[in-house]
């Protein structure tokens, strides 16, 4: 071969192995872009994020676990989204929607000439499938209770190629954020196993990419099974920044699989990775301390939506025999005592201690983080041990020479507090509850439990007397919270399978949270949901302790890191990250 | 005896000695917590201030500076031997409120620094010995008391007994037992309190660690079975119990002597490892394995180096037992052939 | 021969109790696989109800066990609910990388601690004996999850080594010989945290047999014949010494699988250790009793390869055991 000929080859070849990497498609014809208001960046580069474990599907239907839903969250995209940053909706894969003046008809326009990651185009008919899958009995989706309400379905039509018709058996308050996280289906794809009856096989890890498609920023390149999943960019996203340019500028996300947060610090410490979210006030302290070395961008967004509490058992034990509970019940059930116990907790330690002072007290089930819902009118009473002894003698209580406290019968006032092991904070906290109801005179065990051990007395056999646990942060609506407040709900903690209400206060925070989930209108709705916040601490269902801050660090060098309060608190926008060329100069935030 | 071994022994029981006087030695109460205080570094003696030299040393308070803990040198703090404090029990028998050393209120004299809590580690660490040295201790009892009866009676009466029971023995070494500890915990009935859990946990592993004892009875009983003496024993009419305990006991006494010396520092650093899945005794009492198991968060391990003083413990203990071990073998072995 | 049969069918008998006693356990810890979609307000018990139903999980035991079993004899050693794939080619995958583990670091404590406890027992009381004593000592006496965090703190303070997975992130493109050299950088932690956790045991006893054996009255008469010391050693005292040792080389091997549970977790080693203390944390049932039949496989195997080669090697357990039957 002539000398020229291999040369060129050559550079062909170099060329070749340079641009390996999948480029965008260009904008084409016809298609219907979304806008990024960001600002803009450059194609390149490599993001790592660490994660606690491998997933354990990639199939959106059935992703449970938060490493699952983390991934298949970014290889999939919904018709409307929830910006992380504002909390509020906006247009994703459908463009527009009209409701309904009664509230119950939702009629989506979806954009034009999109495709799937494999090139394949979407259309209505996926939208259909995608539906009739979530709504399927066979495949016991998680999302199918979110599509029910009242025990009727949403059903969905289509209108034609392009408009899509949701119709709701009745008025639901914000039921466009039910369309968040509901990933839409490849027809072409899925609809084979879904008829054969096969879908939970479908879309494992061992899945070759070529059989999975999504509408996502990224799509699968590569699982190496116990070590990592990479994501290459999607060719086909329909997202294009404010140049035009179309969307991701990554060339690959990858997930390793990291294990602990300690581990995952330590790897983010030297490099390994790039982005750490959830952070532990400990470990970002330490991200802080070594900050001169590594320029890591540190952002701390104020308290979460996740609460904290402790809680007593207060639930019907009836054909249990657990009689020695059923005697301590008596002191759970009387307000004036769990007055008594909120009054001389010292949550101000707690957060000092066990946040270190990167958190909020809280005193309700809506903290300072949900700025769009928390009833700011509520009274923050500090500690006071006076206050407690005072409550506590009111309701019969006595002491007796060693300090000793008595109920009214005369018996020991001794109880255990359950929590789970793996959670060192909550452990923290029950420690710290244990000293402070010790100075009136309490006797509290500190119980640590494996999860699914807490999990199982808390929810079936009712088998504790106190726990100390956590919900919350999954979205900033109420609705959400339904199943929490509701006497009939299925979170409903300390007094679960409530045939009805079993106090007046409970009646009425049932009727105000019917209420506000068929209210349209923010503003009235803000009103209902103010005042079941304001029974709610009144009547300390829940003794709410804390929350703790967001706290997230990245690469000095990564651009547009905006990590937000909702999950997933920093890849809610991957399709916007970049690789600067220079570090970010900015300090902590 | 040579001197060396008189000399480990005194050394084992003045350990325990100590861990027994806890409440004297220690200058706090292990559960005080002072949360003003979290994480607070050793406190420093000092001899000399701007006044001068001093007799007896003093410290500082502590309080919150930019970068951590600063000196407070606006008051001065002298330490004072026997002092009166907060009460203990010695063995729950005697009642006392001295204390060896300690300063006034509100000066703290943290030894080994404080903890997340702002409890005294010194302190801490000489009650969290108690649990631990006695969750061991407890632990090399049941597991040779249970490993011995298996063995004797395995040797003795051998055939399909020894075969069964040495099958036995395999089947329980064959299964990974830290996987089915962590969920004999949530069996347990919440009413019992932390410290009795815990001895029902120990007596758990103990009875866990009965097969290798018992291979090694069962080993000297099947050699000394068959000596000359015993059969000519047997001949006499001598009664298996008698034969048990005029000939095989003494051999056996002092392996099992032996194998305690080495199983204590096993079983209280069996303890560490079941604090650390959270199997350990629950707050506020300490013991070296729930110390340590803090030490599971990175953050902490690397920022407050302090809290790694339960690790110099048990190693200085189990080092005493180890060499203890090493003495009776070579002593007893010597003397028994 | 016979012998052999015996311990065989010993062995399978062994198994069947391993993977009976491992059902029972798991059936008592509470809580299931699908305990963590209950914290979540938005899925109802009725879903719950019935991908537990889907799964079989609200079979009785004895049913679960007797399908398990005969799908075990078909070497289908059933499905888990979390990976939604097949057990079998899930813990080979990570049998494989503890079994490289554990060879590497088998190889590693059996050629420093045999050598360095013959060393030290034919110099019995001397100073490097007494070093030697002492150094195994303080090693046994910290516990292994110790062990194991301050060898992880030194390696990621001072940035020696890559921690965790087998292979750095960019080795896809690397030659042959860089990414075997990667997977060697990778290795060097958690092989030696085994090193230390192991060799000290193994110095301890090798130690402990050939001092017996020197002091034997065989050996006495030997050394009293004017038979040179290093023939003594190699010729005449180690053979007597072998026969212990043997048998904790069979425990060595015995614990391949489950040996370096503790260190793979902690060392972020992609091997059975975290895949079955995350099934056990999670209740995936299936992964679990997988995963305990093959470390019991290989503890039954290692012993009974260990039994084997002390029939070969010491001719008075061949002797006693053609006496016995």
């Amino acid at each position: 071969m002539k000398a020229i000929t291999r040369l060129t080859l050559l550079v062909c070849l170099l060329a070749a192995v340079c641009f390996a990497a999948v480029s965008p498609d260009k904008p084409q014809l016809g298609e219907e872009l979304a806008r990024s208001s960001e600002t803009s960046g450059h194609y390149g580069g490599h993001v790592t994020i660490g994660d606690r474990a491998e997933p354990k599907t990639l199939n959106p239907v059935l992703a449970t676990d938060a490493v699952s839903r983390e991934v298949t969250g970014r290889m999939m995209a919904d018709l409307i989204d929830i910006n992380r940053a504002t909390q509020q909706t906006e247009a994703a894969l459908a463009k527009s929607w009209k409701i309904s003046p009664d509230g119950r008809v939702f009629t989506l326009q979806l954009r034009k000439g999109i495709r799937f990651s494999d090139g394949h185009s979407f259309d209505a008919d996926d939208v259909l499938f995608t539906f009739a899958v979530y709504m399927d009995e066979k495949v016991d989706a998680p999302q199918r209770d979110l599509l029910i309400i009242d025990g009727k379905p949403i059903t969905v039509t289509k209108v034609d190629r392009y408009t899509v018709r949701f119709t709701l058996p009745r008025p639901y308050a914000s039921a466009e954020r039910l369309f968040d996280g509901l990933a839409m289906l490849p027809k072409h794809l899925l609809e084979k196993p879904f008829h054969d009856g096969k879908f939970a096989e479908a879309w494992s890890l061992n899945t070759a990419p070529t059989d999975i498609a999504g509408l996502g920023a990224f799509r699968l390149k590569q699982y190496v099974p116990g070590q990592k999943v990479v994501l290459e960019r999607n060719p086909y996203y329909w997202k294009v920044d404010r140049e035009n340019a179309r969307l991701p500028y990554l060339d690959e996300l990858v997930f390793l699989f990291v294990g602990t947060e300690d581990s995952q610090v330590m790897r983010f410490e030297s490099g390994d990775t790039d982005m750490i979210s959830r952070l532990s006030s400990d470990n970002f302290t330490l991200l802080h301390r070594e900050h001169d070395r590594t320029h890591a961008q540190l952002a701390d967004l104020g308290a979460s939506l996740e609460y904290n509490f402790l809680l007593f058992n207060q639930n019907d034990l009836g054909a249990k025999k657990l009689d020695a509970l059923a005697q301590k019940q008596k002191w759970f059930r009387d307000l004036k005592f769990r007055q008594a116990v909120s009054a001389a907790i010292d949550r101000d330690s707690i957060v000092r201690l066990v946040y270190g002072t990167r958190g909020a007290a809280l005193w309700g089930n809506v903290g300072p983080g949900n700025k769009f819902w928390i009833n700011s009118s509520l009274p923050h009473p500090a500690r006071s041990l006076e206050n407690a002894r005072q409550l506590l003698k009111s309701a019969g209580f006595s002491w007796n020479r060693s300090n000793v406290l008595a109920d009214p019968s005369g018996q020991v006032v001794e109880f255990s507090i359950v929590t789970s092991s793996s959670n060192t904070q909550r452990m923290k906290m029950a420690t710290l509850i244990q000293d402070d109801l010790s100075q009136l005179g309490m006797q509290v065990h500190v119980v640590p439990l494996e999860f699914r051990a807490l999990i199982d007395r808390v929810f079936q056999s009712f088998d504790y007397e106190a726990a100390v646990m956590g919900l919350g942060g999954g979205d900033a609506d109420p609705n959400p919270e339904m199943n929490v407040w509701t006497s009939s709900g299925t979170s409903h903690l300390w007094h679960l399978h409530e045939a009805e209400p079993a106090t007046d206060w409970e009646r009425e925070v049932d009727q105000l949270m019917q209420q506000q989930m068929v209210t349209l209108e923010y503003a009235k709705r803000k009103k209902l949901y103010d005042r079941v916040q304001e029974l709610v601490a009144q009547q300390l269902p829940f003794i709410f302790l804390a929350t703790p801050n967001v706290l997230a660090a990245a690469n000095p060098r990564l651009g547009n890191f905006h990590p937000a309060v909702l999950e997933p608190n920093t890849l809610w926008n991957a399709d916007e990250l970049f690789i600067r060329n220079a570090p970010e100069t900015a300090g902590v935030q | 005896m040579r001197t060396r071994t008189r000399a480990l022994i005194a050394l084992v029981i003045g350990l325990h000695v100590i861990l027994l006087l806890a409440g004297l030695i220690a200058p706090c109460d292990p559960a005080a917590q002072n949360r003003r205080l979290p994480y607070a570094p050793p406190s420093r003696l000092h001899l000399h201030d701007a006044a001068g030299w001093h007799v007896r040393p003093f410290l500082y308070r502590m309080v919150p500076g930019s970068e951590g803990y600063e000196e407070d040198r606006s008051q001065q703090f002298p330490l004072h031997f026997l002092v009166r404090g907060s009460g203990y029990q010695i063995l729950g028998l005697v009642q006392s409120e001295w204390h060896l050393f300690g300063v006034d209120e509100p000066g703290q004299f943290a030894l080994f620094g404080t903890d997340g809590f702002g409890r005294d580690e010194f302190s801490r660490v000489l009650y969290g010995g108690q649990i631990s040295v006695a969750a061991g201790i407890a632990a090399t009892l049941i597991a040779l008391c249970a490993g011995t009866l298996v063995g004797l009676l395995a040797g003795f009466y051998g055939r399909w007994i020894d075969d069964s029971l040495m099958a036995g023995s395999e089947l329980f070494l064959s299964l990974p037992w830290l996987y089915f500890l962590l969920g004999v915990r949530a069996f347990l009935p919440l009413h019992l309190s932390p410290v009795r859990t815990f001895f029902l946990l120990t007596a758990v592993i103990g009875l866990i660690g009965w097969a290798r004892p018992a291979r090694l009875v069962r080993g000297i009983v099947l050699s000394v079975r068959s000596r000359n003496f015993v059969l000519a024993a047997q001949a006499f009419g001598a009664s298996d119990l008698y034969v048990i305990r005029r000939h095989i006991f003494p051999e056996v006494w002092a392996v099992l002597l032996t194998q305690a010396a080495m199983l204590v520092p096993r079983y209280i650093a069996a303890e560490v490892t079941l604090s650390f899945f959270g199997l350990g005794v629950s707050e506020p009492v300490s013991s070296w394995g729930n110390m340590l198991s803090t030490l599971q968060q990175y953050s902490v391990l690397v920022s407050y180096g302090w809290l790694l003083a339960p690790i110099g413990a048990l190693v200085i203990t189990s080092v005493i037992y180890a060499l203890l071990a090493d003495t009776l073998h070579s002593h007893l072995e010597f003397h028994s052939t | 021969m016979k012998f052999l049969l015996r311990r065989l069918i010993r062995a399978l008998l062994l198994m069947v109790g391993v993977s009976v006693l491992c059902f029972l356990f798991t059936e008592m810890a509470p809580g299931s696989f699908f305990d963590e979609m209950r914290l979540n307000p938005q899925i109802s018990p009725e879903t719950i109800a019935s991908l537990r139903m889907r799964y079989g999980l609200d079979q009785p035991v004895a049913t679960r066990y007797w399908r398990w079993a005969k799908g075990a004899l078909h070497a289908d050693l059933g499905y888990s609910i979390a990976y939604n794939s097949p057990v079998a080619p899930l813990l080979w995958e990570r049998a494989k990388n503890t079994l490289l583990l554990t060879t590497v670091g088998m190889a590693l404590t059996w050629g420093l601690a045999l050598p360095i406890g013959i060393w030290s027992a034919s110099r019995h009381d001397g100073l490097l004996d007494r070093v030697v004593s002492t150094g195994t000592s303080l090693l046994i006496s910290v516990p292994e999850v110790v062990i194991g965090l301050t060898l992880l703190t030194i390696v990621v303070r001072w940035r020696i080594l890559p921690v965790g997975g087998i292979h750095s992130l960019e080795s896809d493109g690397w030659s042959r010989g860089a990414r075997v050299l990667d997977t060697v950088q990778h290795l060097l932690l958690p092989a030696t945290a085994l090193l230390l956790l192991e060799s000290s045991i193994i110095v301890r006893h090798v130690r402990a047999s050939v001092v017996e054996a020197l002091r034997s009255p065989a050996i006495e008469a030997a050394r009293g014949f004017g038979i040179p010391r290093l023939r003594l050693l190699w010729r005449h005292a180690l053979p007597l010494a072998a026969s212990p040792v043997i048998s904790l080389f069979g425990f060595s091997l015995a614990g391949l699988i489950s040996g370096s549970l503790l260190v793979e977790v902690i060392c972020g080693w992609p091997g059975l250790g975290p895949l079955i203390l995350d099934a056990t944390l999670s209740r995936d049932l299936a992964v679990v009793i997988g995963g305990t039949m093959l470390s019991a496989m290989f503890m039954v195997g290692g012993n009974l390869v260990a039994d084997i080669m002390l029939l070969a090697a010491d001719p008075r357990i061949r002797i006693e055991e053609a006496d016995a039957h």
